[in-house]
């Protein structure tokens, strides 16, 4: 075998993409990092004024919990924002949202406590404000939410739900 | 999402112009487009980082403060199409930094790495694809440390900056050429000698 420059190159990027991979987060964490240094503003925490529990169908006893979905509303000066966690397919759970008024926003997930820079999952709110974690982290956790005003505008300050379960 | 962990090397032209796009449409006020950077580049600041011998965890904080960087100076990047050279540079140069300040470095321990090799139980089709990746690990492992790392970066990156190479190399500028084809003529003579 007489390979090329190229091809054994390209064979050990390979290699090492095998044997030492980035981490699957490692992108999530450089944009929370990132957010977070934009942020000069104190974060408003939102008050959770709101739970409904439902349970899908009429299932019998001993069904699994996924089933369940769970819809939660919290609200601040200015927004409020709802959350509904429900059953997905292939037995996963997964985490969508809105917030009203609609909003352009960056959205994190993380555990509660813990500092945003650490969170590890992101998503896009759209131009109507909504956005989805199609597998959210289990557990405890919190929103933070991020306005994206666009420059020149009026720049809403960020805020960051109490801590729920997932 | 497409270009998530898609894996770089020389012949992957695409990551590069995805990359040179992401910029301009970030530099023009698109601000989403800076994760599809963030995104695509990751991938390829993390085995540049690495290829310096950094830990795991020390790599992740000097890719983060890399990015940190470039938002803050998004000016000095006269040319979108620099900007691959830019991040890989700035990594590298922040990753030497690191090491040299904290002494925090140290070889990524071939036991550790030995250990993800993939497993010869895996399914048939995927045999003839491990058995040369064995092959190609066991020839890596018989080159010095600094060719293993030269040909890391240099498979990550096409074209880097070679005086940061040789400054994370600890080598003179000038002999980063001459040893890169070396080192890549050992390898070749590595493979021969174990098939």
């Amino acid at each position: 075998m007489t390979a090329t420059d190229d091809d054994l190159l390209r064979a050990v990027a390979l290699l090492y993409e095998d044997l030492d991979p980035a981490p699957h987060d490692l992108a999530d964490g450089v944009m929370a990092r990132l957010a977070v240094e934009d942020l000069e503003t104190e974060y408003e925490l939102l008050t959770l004024v709101e739970r409904v529990d439902t349970r899908v169908g009429t299932r019998g006893e001993g069904e699994p919990d996924t089933t369940d979905t769970v819809a939660l509303e919290f609200a601040g000066a200015r927004y409020r924002v709802l959350v509904r966690i429900g059953p997905a397919d292939g037995g996963e759970r997964r985490l969508d949202g809105w917030v009203v008024p609609a909003l352009p926003m960056r959205v994190f997930l993380g555990p509660p406590g813990d500092a945003l820079a650490h969170t590890r999952q992101s998503a896009y709110a759209d131009r109507d404000g909504r956005f989805e974690f199609p597998a959210p982290m289990g557990g405890e956790v919190r929103l933070w939410l991020l306005p994206q005003t666009g420059r020149g505008t009026e720049s809403v300050p960020p805020f960051v739900t109490p801590p729920f379960l997932v | 999402m497409a270009t998530h962990g898609a894996p770089g090397g020389p012949t992957s032209s695409a990551l590069y112009d995805a990359a040179t796009d992401s910029f301009r449409r970030w530099r023009a006020g698109e601000e989403p487009a800076l994760d599809d950077l963030v995104r695509t580049m990751s991938p390829v600041l993390w085995h540049v980082v690495r290829a310096t011998g950094l830990d795991r965890e020390a790599a992740e904080d000097v890719i983060q403060n890399t990015w940190l960087t470039l938002v803050r100076s998004a000016d000095s990047v006269r040319d979108a199409q620099a900007i691959t050279r830019w991040l890989c540079t700035a990594a590298r140069r922040e990753a030497w930094r690191v090491s040299k300040s904290a002494a925090r470095t140290r070889p990524v321990e071939d036991e550790a790495l030995d250990a993800r090799l993939p497993a010869h139980s895996s399914p048939e089709s995927e045999v003839v694809s491990n058995d040369e990746k064995t092959l190609l690990w066991q020839a890596l492992g018989r080159l010095p440390e600094r060719c293993q790392k030269l040909l890391r970066i240099v498979a990550w990156e096409p074209r880097p900056d070679y005086s940061s190479v040789a400054d994370t190399l600890d080598m003179p500028i000038g002999s980063i050429g001459p040893t890169r084809r070396r080192c890549l003529d050992k390898l070749r003579g590595e493979l021969g000698s174990l098939t």
